[in-house]
């Protein structure tokens, strides 16, 4: 059997996106995790890989053109297999619903024509090659019908879905837990009804959910920290202008996007869990990217690991103060819906009308599960507890040799930016105006400039520098 | 074991399977001369199960006819009655000796409206004691509604209540081309309500005989309560199971199996035929092929006979099919999503 090369799904709101080029031929080989080709979407760019090693029998859609989700668009072959002159199931276009009328009830001859394969994002299928979600090797992820057709309907990414069947299998109301609820009741009653449910922490040592971005040029890859409740989606701008020459490795943090639920009792053991991680990176030198806790997180690696880390960029970063907005932390961590996420989520950047219901509502989608929800509450609480900073990083920061630049946006209301005038002096400091607490989001060609050179830097041996 | 959904009443008449079955005949032979009964030892013996009884005396051997030991010239004649004016049902001993007739019913019976043009009709009615638990061993226990409904021609029904064999019997006599009625054996002794004269039950209609949200059992004859059954116990466990009784194997009511489905997302199908390629692999591609493949919540499961021939050990023959355990703790695995 072909394995299908489908249109991912990449943003939550998305449901058609630009196929931008093609990276491979008719009758090339690929390796699966190869790059394939390049989807743009109103947020993001990035590349799509080869979900299995093999020849490229078919491609069925044109660069340039706009594929709807899910979407077949090209055909891989097994090396010893036949490929036939035509796809499977010929060639598949974006229309065929309208094709055939009603027949009998039993028929359902529409849904059989008209059905695409539910759309995987390709950071699910990273995902399953760090075995963080499922162990199968499986190209999709094993899910009901009925589960499929709710995240269909939904716009529910199935890859960030834990199942609750056999073998992991996605039920139906594993989605139904996710999906926001649109027109509930009001805000008030279901603060009321709605209390935190018990975590299911991680016993085993299950490793944090890592998802990479092949280079196209030499130089290190760079490794990207997300900040506290946020999870490595909240990258793509920042991967957008930092361009495509380096290879991008974003890791989870524990109780973070698709990462376990692991019960900390301090920094130091949340940090460890990135370090094991770090650790288990097949990389030699990289650079290390963090935000807010994720800089901290990061900077702490650096003092750890110091021969492995070619550059060290921080935006916004914790453990350089005590203060910190903790009322804003709490609110984001204990929002059940979008109307009470979003007047937090205004706090983060320096314009709160920047930050869209839309924004918002693909916000508290990736936010739904309650159990990762109450694991955050539990986490803010430990690591910020009565809403100061409880670990002080100003220390390692001095140790670093590496490279060493520190972004901060001038109207930062979580994280006050004169906290950076404690950095140490090797640290160079860019201070951007317009720019809250998220300028890799807010302004990410201005972050990437400095993160850039900050690259380049790092790249020279030391001795030419 | 009782009626379905149906609480004995004080004012409501009650007969058995085989009582209704006769009531039936008895009716038809009185409001039509052109009905005819005919079998093996159906007149003054009363039949091998003593379905019609004392048809014989009422109506006269005319009527009520004794054919030889062959099942291929009985089932030969009913044809031929059939064919040219008569209404008659024909009786099977056992289900299982069919396999003498199948000429007449397959090649003669269910061909002759096509290869005629619409022309002639055959309005014969074939009834056949069917099923295990007699201890009648390999020979006379099998469950042949499968091969029956795969043929185009035919419409084959299996009455799991009193009430449904009188009306399916009365509606396949009504019915202008051959009608195949299974009866299961052990039924033939299961008393329930039978409404008074004439009625007919809708060749090709299932009936729902329990409402459920959690799974949906779909069964036939006697598993109909075995499944009802099973499903009162796990009504105790909080699983509410939605009880099907088939009814008509041919045509099958994709109606209600789906609408079914797509509310439970959970399907298992009951039958004593053997499992494979069986009424069950039929309802399975179904749902599969249907609107309500997007709302399975988990595999379809089929419970079905033994891949062997009914065995005359009493112990094995109720292990060769399914039975309320079985059932129980299928439907219970489907609610619990253990499979």
């Amino acid at each position: 059997m072909p394995t299908e090369v489908i249109l991912p799904k990449v943003d939550m709101d998305m449901d058609a996106g630009l196929l931008a080029q093609w990276h491979v031929a008719i009758g090339d080989h690929v390796e699966k995790g190869a790059a394939l080709f390049d989807i743009e979407t109103d947020k993001a760019a990035m590349e799509v890989e080869a979900p299995a090693s093999g020849i490229v029998g078919h491609i069925v859609a044109e660069a340039g053109s706009r594929i709807p989700v899910g979407q077949v668009v090209a055909w891989i072959y097994a090396e010893n297999e036949k490929i036939p002159d035509l796809p499977p199931g010929g060639a598949i276009s974006g229309d065929t619903g309208a094709a055939e009328a009603d027949a009998e009830p039993q028929a359902g001859s529409r849904k059989e024509v008209a059905e695409v394969p539910q759309p995987t994002a390709p950071a699910a299928r990273d995902s399953d090659e760090a075995g963080t979600e499922n162990h199968s090797g499986d190209p999709r992820p094993r899910a009901t019908p009925a589960a499929r057709a709710a995240a269909r309907k939904s716009g529910v990414d199935l890859g960030r879905v834990a199942g609750s069947g056999p073998k992991g299998r996605i039920q139906a109301d594993d989605v139904a837990r996710l999906q926001p609820v649109a027109a509930g009741p009001s805000t008030a009653e279901a603060g009321l009804s709605e209390s935190a449910p018990p975590v299911d922490w991680a016993e085993n040592q299950r490793p944090l959910a890592m998802t990479r971005r092949k280079g196209r040029a030499k130089g290190y890859p760079v490794l990207l920290i997300h900040g506290f409740a946020a999870d490595a989606a909240g990258w793509a701008p920042l991967e957008k202008a930092l361009g495509d020459e380096r290879e991008i490795i974003r890791i989870e943090l524990p109780c973070h996007g698709r990462s376990p639920l692991v019960r900390t009792g301090s920094f130091r053991e949340f940090t460890r869990m990135a370090v094991r991680a770090f650790d288990d990176l097949d990389v030699e030198q990289l650079h290390l990217v963090g935000h807010s806790l994720g800089g901290a997180v990061a900077a702490a690696i650096a003092d750890i690991r110091p021969r492995r880390i070619a550059s060290l960029s921080l935006i916004s970063p914790a453990g350089l103060g005590p203060e910190i907005d903790g009322a804003t932390l709490h609110g984001i961590a204990r929002a059940t819906r979008t109307d009470s996420l979003a007047p937090w989520l205004k706090r983060l950047g320096a314009d709160p009308d920047a930050i869209s219901h839309d924004f918002a509502k693909a916000a508290m989608m990736a936010r739904m599960e309650p159990e990762l929800r109450a694991a955050q509450v539990e986490l803010a609480g430990i690591l910020f507890p009565d809403g100061t900073q409880s670990f002080d990083l100003s220390a390692a920061m001095a140790r670093v040799e590496a490279p060493f630049k520190i972004v901060w946006g001038r109207q930062d209301r979580i994280l006050p930016w004169r906290h950076a005038l404690r950095a140490p002096d090797v640290a160079g400091l860019h201070l951007l105006d317009k720019a809250g607490h998220i300028p890799h989001i807010e302004r990410p060609e201005a972050v990437a400039l400095p993160l850039l050179e900050n690259f380049r830097t790092g790249e020279v041996p030391a001795y030419q520098r | 074991m009782n009626a379905p959904a149906k609480q004995p009443d004080a004012d409501i008449r009650e007969l058995s399977y085989s009582e209704a079955i006769r009531e039936a005949m008895g009716l038809a032979l009185e409001r039509d001369e052109r009905v005819v009964l005919m079998g093996e030892d159906i007149g003054v013996y009363g039949g091998a199960f003593q379905v019609t009884g004392d048809l014989v005396e009422r109506f006269g051997a005319d009527r009520v006819m004794d054919t030889p030991i062959s099942e291929l010239g009985g089932a030969g004649v009913a044809v031929g009655a059939a064919l040219t004016g008569l209404r008659p049902i024909y009786e099977f001993q056992f289900s299982d000796f069919a396999a003498l007739a199948m000429e007449q019913i397959v090649n003669q019976a269910a061909k002759m409206r096509y290869m005629l043009g619409g022309e002639a009709s055959v309005p014969v009615v074939f009834r056949m004691p069917a099923g295990s638990g007699t201890g009648a061993a390999a020979q006379h226990s099998q469950s042949f509604e499968a091969w029956f409904g795969h043929v185009p021609g035919l419409k084959v029904v299996q009455p799991s209540t009193p009430e449904d064999a009188k009306g399916l019997l009365l509606a396949a006599l009504e019915d202008p081309d051959p009608v195949v009625m299974f009866e299961h054996k052990l039924l033939y002794k299961m008393k329930g309500h039978v409404p008074e004269g004439w009625y007919t039950t809708q060749i090709g209609k299932s009936a729902i005989r329990r409402h459920g949200k959690d799974v949906t059992i779909v069964a036939s004859a006697i598993m109909v309560h075995r499944a009802l059954a099973a499903a009162e116990k796990l009504a105790g466990e909080g699983i509410e199971a939605e009880i099907i009784d088939l009814r008509s194997v041919r045509p099958i009511d994709g109606e209600t199996i789906i609408g079914s489905v797509r509310k439970t997302g959970r399907l298992l199908c009951v039958y004593e035929g053997v499992r494979t390629l069986g009424i069950g692999a039929e309802i399975s591609a179904m749902i599969a092929e249907s609107e309500a493949f997007d709302f399975l919540d988990a595999p379809v499961l089929r419970l079905g006979g033994a891949e062997a021939p009914i065995p005359y050990n009493p112990d094995l023959e109720k292990a060769a099919v399914p039975q309320i355990p079985d059932i129980e703790a299928a439907a219970r695995r489907l609610a619990r999503r253990e499979v």
